[in-house]
This record gives C-alpha cells, structure tokens and sequence, in this order.
C-alpha cells in the first residue's frame, strides 16, 4: 500500500521546515512530495538545503493547479492513497496514520478531516464559520450528503478518487467544489474528526475582501458542478 | 418600457444565461472569467424587471434619456470585461513565455549530460 502526502506551498519559508519534520515524525509509512508553487521567497533553498523530496512549479498555478499537480504524481507513480496536507503548520502530522486506517476501515474514497465533529482546536474565525455553515447546507440541499468541514485541506482519496482529480480539478478554492465533484461521482465521502491549529506562518489564501467573490464563485462552481452528469 | 419589450428582453437574457451556464458545464468556458458576463446579466434582468430604477439612476446621472443610459452602461461594462481579458491575455503570454524558456533550459540541460 503506496501512501504519498501532497504538501502545497507558496511562500511558506517560515514552517516547511517544521511541517516535514512533523511528517518524518508522526507518519512513518508515507512518502511525501512539496509543490512548489512558484514561491517568491526562500521555499525553495529551504527545501533543497534539507533534501526534502521537491516539485518545483516553473510558474504560479494556484492552489488549485499545484495540488492537481501532486495528484497527478501521485496517479502516475502508483500510489493507491493520497493526502493534501498544508504547508503552514495547520495539520497535524498525527491524524495521518489513523485517517489511512479509517478510510480503508470504512471503504470510504474520500476521507475529510473536520474540525467541527468535536468542536477542538482551531475553529476559525465566526465569519468564515458562517461561510461553511452555508457551503455545508448547500452541498446537502444539492447532493444529500452532510459534509460538516467542506473547506477543510485536510483530506485523503484513494486510488479512484486521485484519478478524478488528476484528470480534473477546479483551479481556485478548489475544497468545496472538488468534494462536490466526488459526490456526484457516487463515491463515498466520509469525515473524521481531527484537531487543527492556527496558521503558523504565511497569509491565507482568501484575504477579507476577496472573500465576497469567494462566496459567490464557489456557489455558482457548486451549483454548476451539480448539474455536470457522471456516469 | 412597454411589457412586450420587457418580455422579449427577459427571455433573451434567460437564453443567454442558460448558454453560458451549459458552456460551462460541458468545460467549454471557465467559470472564473466568466463571472463578469453573470453580472452583467444579472443586472440587465433586474433593471428589465424594474424599469422605474432605470429613470431614477438616468435622472441621478443627469441624463435626460434613460435609453442613452443603458447604452452608457452597456459600454462601461463592455469596457471593464475587455479590459480584464487583456489582463488575462497578458498573464497568459507572459506564462507561455516562462515556459518556453523552462522547456529550452531542460532539453539544453539533458543535451549537455549526454
């Protein structure tokens, strides 16, 4: 059983190093690969100075692209699990093993880590917890299936789901929609509830005033993901 | 505005939202560059809906005709999706280019190895 752990980051000079060391740590039995998203500060000397395994992206893809780009590896080099891990010192290392078990245990193809089954740890802030209450209401009013943390990063696909994804994958604010996307495939989605921190380094990717066009383009992208037909 | 117009009106805008909506689901266009032409849309339904709103906004404006309005707006907004397509042209050009030159530099890179 090949387990590969898709790291993103751009600009995240400040943690990287902190986030391997965490995996090296806490999930022995993983490999892992950093994307590069073309970062502007020192992500990429940190990364080779360490050895660390490294994919650099010669231009800036998004959160979107770079992620797709991990899972392409991942599909390409045979892996039958994948996980999308943040960079910024969000995840914790620690859930990893225990998520690949539950998602084998529960036949799952798509496990979600949320951070709203237990309510501990990070919860972010009242705004955004809104935000997600909606996404969450509209992914079940559209697919039936309650996802209680649809904007987690934190999530782990087995061998079919990684194929959707490296064939397709939505290029900005990609978490909501691709879970949608996974649903309308008649895959089975599951969530388990993990503890995450606040960001330790970095700037989020949705900025306050971005965070209108970000309501309004994931719901037209979910709605419009809705009415896409999947055999 | 008489109800007929604004019944020919509103089935046309529905016809056009529709088309773009089914370009988008069969990944014929790009929802994000397509979000200018949703809000154009958006607002010609409302002010076909509301026609009073029109002679308000016109008489705000100090136009006198509020037709001459919808032209003006109509242009305006013309103007800002163009403008945003060449932003995006130039973004693309600009990558296509880096890339270019990645691929050069690699193929130069294996020759030397050999």
């Amino acid at each position: 059983m090949k387990k590969l752990i898709i790291i993103p980051a751009y600009n995240e000079s400040e943690c990287i190093e902190r986030t391997i060391k965490d995996i090296q740590k806490c999930a022995q039995g993983f490999d892992y690969v950093i994307i590069n998203d073309c970062s502007t500060d020192h992500t990429k000397e940190i990364c080779e100075k360490n050895g660390f395994h490294l994919i650099n992206l010669p231009i800036n893809l998004g959160i979107g692209g770079a992620v797709q780009t991990g899972y392409r590896y991942a599909y390409e080099n045979g892996y039958d699990i994948a996980v999308q891990f943040d960079g910024d010192g969000q995840h914790d290392a620690a859930f990893l093993i225990q998520m690949a078990d539950t998602l084998q245990k529960e036949k799952a193809d798509m496990l979600i880590g949320s951070r709203f089954i237990e309510k501990e740890g990070f919860q972010s802030s009242f705004i955004r917890r809104v935000g997600i209450v909606y996404f969450t209401r509209l992914i079940k009013l559209l697919t039936g299936t309650t996802i209680t943390d649809p904007t987690s990063g934190l999530r782990m696909i087995n061998r079919s789901v990684i194929k959707i994804f490296a064939n397709d994958y939505p290029k900005d604010y990609p978490e909501p929609e691709s879970v949608v996307a996974v649903l309308k495939n008649k895959k089975i989605v599951k969530e388990m509830p993990v503890v995450m921190r606040e960001r330790q380094g970095g700037t989020s990717s949705i900025g306050s005033l971005k965070s209108i066009y970000y309501m309004i383009k994931v719901t037209l992208a979910i709605l419009v993901e809705s009415l896409r037909r999947y055999r | 505005m008489s109800l007929r117009l604004q019944i020919i009106l509103l089935v046309i805008l529905f016809c056009i939202l529709i088309g773009i909506v089914i370009q988008i689901k069969h990944r014929k266009l790009d929802l994000k560059y397509t979000l200018s032409w949703f809000v154009l849309i958006v607002a010609l339904i409302i002010l076909t809906c509301f026609p009073k709103l029109l002679i308000v906004i016109a008489d705000f404006l100090g136009i006198t005709t509020p037709i001459n309005m919808i032209f003006f707006c109509g242009f305006c907004f013309s103007l800002v999706i163009i403008y945003t397509l060449t932003v995006a042209i130039s973004k693309m050009s600009d990558n296509i280019r880096s890339l270019t030159q990645k691929i050069a530099l690699l193929e130069k890179g294996e020759k030397n190895h050999e």
